[in-house]
């Protein structure tokens, strides 16, 4: 065993190997001269025996080396174990202080894994395209702008589509279309499907390629030749992964289709949250196919604003190659793919919230590992006194606090995956686009690498003060030395008052967001959402091909729809709340400078049956309602917002305009009422922009019909029947509960709330057990001080009063800050408020009460335990 | 010396040294002695051979080396067997002997008829 450990410090490999081969020698040279060989003789025979000694020196020399090696790494490994195996111990000995340790990280890291993860899938990669930060889809906007403060996006013109495919600023532009479509084959069920009609190229420019069978080529669109793509996901469920399916035929849309190849799952058409694509269709650019999504790659170097001109001029030759004698009314807008995520803004304001979270998180096991470093001086001190060196004593605090980051991530992992998939499952529909969310690796290991530098940096913190004091001094005092001890109190304190501080930020803007969605929800939406409903019927262009048929159809509908019992009143309308029509075109307000021509804004209009006010139950200001019933009369019907911003101060009953239509036409028109402001458009709706009202439903796009009913309504079912008692053959037609549609818009802000709200009792919860801690630890410290000061006649209730007002210091210190801080960070906040300023005072004052109050109950504990020390005990201890 | 047929027996070399050291523990050269006097001198143990395997046999586990004092006090590295080595001993001597048996046959047996 000496010699092991000898050589494994002092002499080399070398020297041993040499000695043992001398040794040899001489004992050969001796039993030659025994034999009676002279001394110079039975030298050189031995060397002539020996042969080349130098190769078995080394041979024996790199043995042993390699050795040494492998016992070096076992030893190390050893170690290793053994730490990790003490660490386990120890930690397992204390199974509160563990448990707490662990389960503040597993739920900082968890809620930031679940965050992230949902950032990262929407709007760091929205498209899993390659090269996906050079990805841009192009939209058209009004020339003019759009100023009514809704997102709107207008899909290009086929005639746009064509013109933009060979764009120079893009590597390559693919349109795609997307459809329901009936299939059906030989002898089953029809289906209906999600249908995406894409060009050759797609699977290619989203990085992806067939799984099975092959794409359609060019040759094939060109001819129109009647092929399909299933989507894995379908081969997979309805065709049990048969390759056979290949070549086979069935009917899409009437239509017999050869099945010819199968694209992987992974292929998602350039729209967010919306359906996966069951099955893929050759896309052929036709005049008649509107609404196509366009996507391109732009080349490297070119600029969004360079490409927007080039498709702006492409759009105006093709124009005027089409034979329009004006520019075109329109430009283009590049969005990003992560501009297509409505709740964007929430997701980052989200992050950035779970990411105090952490930080909170990380605070208090920075705490945990203080004050266990404080209570285990005493163990650590007999450890050195026994001989343990300093270093491997750090590695041991070192492994410790690595085990526990390790059991944090692990639990952290555990809680991601549970919180995100509670995310995802308890979307609202307008945040649809959350169930691309999964579990991220990188959100997953930034969290880590922090828990684990905490874990590190504070583990070092406490092994470097706990080598610092001497061994004496330690086992003497029995806990920290009075130095170390007030660094570390001070450290903790100042730890908590930044807990405090982000504490409060997040109660301000939880606050905040509390009152937006309560305002969203008891604001009066200026009509009358109980009790209405709509209902859309599904009419084929086939066989209602003109306004009059389609007016005969409507017509019918609303004469049978009052007919039923319960319902008070029928009007058909362009738009039903909640949701937006629009008319695309410019105004010409009498009076005022006539719109430059060939300009076009987004105008909130509404066509509307002369009975949709009433119906509705909105509020009529001024004027009248439209006095023809068909529509024809000139008149016109403003809302308040309107009539404020374009006649302030003046009646606008009387006021001439004229709405300048898409095509150019338009005549002059007087208003003849004023209603009140109503947010048709949805909860989130912004109630005062202005609302244009015209007499009259376009039957181009079919408009709604909208009921007013009473309590004797049979609802939905009774609704959907009167479609098919006019027409059987028709599809079911879209009906709505407008009160529970109009609630469910505000499901998104809400949804959104919840979560702030859930990480922000979360931060206050750490942040509450991080000041119990400190302020427990004091007492604990301050025991014998507290019996002194007894025992001297202090009443135990300044005793309670002093502990109560330094917890309420700290935490009014970290008030202040996170008042602070708040100040700036609800900047983040500032789109999503409705109602309510991002300054509300009330906010502020709330996330402050609501702090002191925490401390307050965080300190009950610690106080009471002050209060009831008892001055002999105290001042025996020790 | 150089006879092939010695040659071949190079690989029981550590058979024998594990025998050797079953008795005592023994440095290289006793080692070497005492194989060459067992067998009448008929084998001589190549020191290019003895010592990487005595090396090798150590880095495997099967003896142990220790530095002591030889009969003629000088210092020397003594080898002993370690449990592993007895077993590897035991293995090895199986093995042998059934080696050489198998052998034995094959040189021993005529074909019947000539």
């Amino acid at each position: 065993m000496k010699e092991r450990y000898l050589r494994f410090f002092g002499p080399r490999a070398e020297a041993d190997v040499d000695d043992e081969l001398r040794f040899h020698f001489d004992m050969r040279v001796r039993d030659y001269m025994a034999r009676g060989m002279s001394e110079p003789d039975a030298r050189a025979a031995v060397v002539l025996r020996l042969g080349d000694v130098q190769r078995v020196r080394d041979e024996c020399v790199a043995i042993t080396h390699r050795r040494e090696r492998q016992t070096t790494r076992a030893q190390l490994l050893d170690a290793l174990v053994q730490d990790v195996r003490f660490a386990f111990r120890t930690l397992g000995r204390q199974k509160g202080w563990t448990a707490v340790a662990v389960l503040t990280l597993a739920l900082g890291i968890g809620a930031n894994t679940a965050v992230y993860s949902v950032v990262s899938n929407l709007v760091l990669h929205p498209l899993p395209y390659p090269d996906a930060n050079r990805l841009v889809l192009p939209f058209l906007e009004p020339s003019e702008g759009n100023s009514t403060g809704i997102r709107v996006s207008v899909s290009p013109s086929p005639i746009d589509v064509k013109a933009w495919i060979g764009a120079r600023s893009f590597e390559r532009v693919q349109a795609v279309l997307e459809n329901d479509v009936t299939v059906e084959r030989r002898g089953q069920a029809a289906w209906a499907l999600h249908a995406a009609y894409v060009q050759p190229a797609f699977p290619a420019f989203a990085g992806r390629q067939p799984i099975a069978g092959r794409m359609f080529t060019d040759a094939e669109v060109a001819s129109r030749e009647p092929v399909a793509l299933l989507s894995e996901g379908v081969w997979r469920a309805r065709f049990g992964s048969d390759t056979s399916v290949l070549g086979s035929v069935v009917t899409i849309d009437d239509k017999a289709h050869t099945i010819i190849g199968v694209l992987p799952s992974s292929l998602r058409p350039p729209r967010l949250g919306r359906a996966p694509a069951d099955i893929w269709l050759p896309l052929e650019i036709t005049p008649d196919k509107y609404g196509m999504a366009v996507i391109g790659r732009l080349r490297p170097g070119v600029t969004s604003v360079d490409a927007a001109r080039e498709l702006d001029s492409l759009s105006a030759r093709a124009a005027t190659a089409a034979g329009a004698k004006a520019p075109p009314r329109f430009r283009a807008r590049l969005n990003s793919p992560a501009d297509m995520v409505s709740f964007k803004e929430s997701l980052v304001m989200l992050s950035g919230a779970v990411a105090l979270v952490l930080l909170i998180a990380c605070a208090n096991v920075a705490h945990l590992l203080l004050s266990r470093s404080a209570t285990r001086g005493r163990e650590l001190a007999i450890r050195a006194a026994l001989g343990a060196g300093s270093a491997r004593l750090s590695r041991q605090l070192l492994t410790e606090s690595l085990v526990l980051s390790g059991a944090g991530c692990v639990g952290g992992v555990l809680v991601g995956w549970l919180g995100l998939r509670a995310v995802v499952a308890l979307r609202p529909e307008s945040l649809e686009a959350l169930r691309m969310a999964e579990l991220d690796a990188s959100a997953l290991w930034a969290s880590v690498a922090l828990s684990v530098v905490t874990g590190i940096a504070f583990g070092l913190f406490a092994a470097i003060q706990s080598a610092r004091q001497s061994t004496h001094e330690s086992l003497k005092a029995g806990a920290l030395s009075t130095s170390t001890a007030r660094s570390h109190q001070r450290l903790r304190s100042l730890l908590v008052v930044s807990e405090m501080a982000l504490s409060t930020t997040l109660l301000v803007a939880a606050s905040l967001l509390i009152r937006s969605v309560v305002h969203l929800q008891t604001t009066d939406p200026g009509f009358e959402p109980t009790g209405l409903y709509s209902i859309k019927p599904g009419l084929p262009e086939k066989r209602y091909p003109n306004e009059a048929t389609r007016r005969a159809f409507y017509e019918q509908m609303a004469e049978r729809a009052l007919r039923l019992p319960g319902v008070q009143g029928v009007t058909i309308a362009a738009g039903a709340p909640p949701g937006f029509s629009f008319l695309i075109g410019a105004l010409h307000i009498e009076g005022e400078e006539a719109p430059k021509p060939h300009t076009t804004s987004l105008i909130r209009y509404n066509g509307v049956g002369p009975d949709y006010f009433r119906t509705m139950g909105m509020r009529l200001v001024a004027g009248a309602t439209f006095s023809d019933s068909t529509g024809k009369a000139p008149e016109l019907v403003v809302n308040e917002g309107f009539a404020a911003k374009h006649w302030p101060g003046q009646s606008a009953v009387g006021k001439r305009v004229k709405v300048i239509r898409y095509d150019g036409s338009g005549t002059w028109s007087a208003v003849v009422g004023v209603v009140g402001d109503a947010a048709t458009g949805g909860l989130t709706d912004q109630r005062s922009s202005p609302v244009l009202y015209v007499p009259r439903a376009d039957y181009d796009n079919l408009p709604n019909v909208i009921l007013r009913t009473g309590p004797r309504f049979a609802g939905l079912p009774a609704l959907r029947g009167i479609v098919t008692s006019i027409d059987a053959r028709l599809p079911p037609a879209t009906t709505t509960n407008i009160q529970s549609a109009m609630a469910a818009t505000a499901a998104g802000p809400r949804f959104i709330m919840a979560l702030l709200v859930a990480f922000t009792v979360l931060a206050l919860a750490l942040a509450a057990v991080g000041l119990y801690g400190v302020m427990s630890y004091g007492v604990a410290q301050r025991t014998r001080e507290i019996g002194i000061r007894i025992a001297l006649g202090a009443t135990r209730g300044a005793i309670a009063r002093g502990i109560v007002f330094s917890a309420l210091t700290l935490a009014a210190a970290g008030a202040l800050l996170g008042l602070g801080g708040a100040w700036w960070a609800t900047k983040l906040l500032d789109q999503m408020l409705y109602g309510v300023p991002r300054t509300d005072p009330a906010s502020f004052v709330a996330g402050g009460v609501v702090l002191l109050g925490t401390a307050l109950l965080a300190s009950v504990v610690p106080m009471n335990r002050a209060a009831a020390v008892d001055p002999i005990i105290a001042m025996r201890a020790d | 010396m150089r006879d092939p047929s010695i040659e071949f027996l190079k690989g029981t070399l550590d058979l024998m040294i594990l025998k050797t050291l079953s008795w005592a523990p023994a440095h290289g050269y006793g080692i070497a002695r005492w194989i060459e006097h067992c067998t009448g001198d008929v084998l001589q143990v190549e020191e290019g051979s003895l010592y990487p395997a005595l090396h090798k046999l150590e880095e495997r586990g099967f003896i142990a080396a220790e530095w002591g004092v030889s009969d003629n006090n000088r210092r020397a590295k003594f080898y002993r067997l370690t449990a592993a080595g007895k077993k590897q001993l035991v293995t090895s001597r199986d093995y042998w002997a059934r080696f050489t048996l198998a052998v034995t046959k094959v040189l021993e047996t005529a074909p019947a008829g000539i």
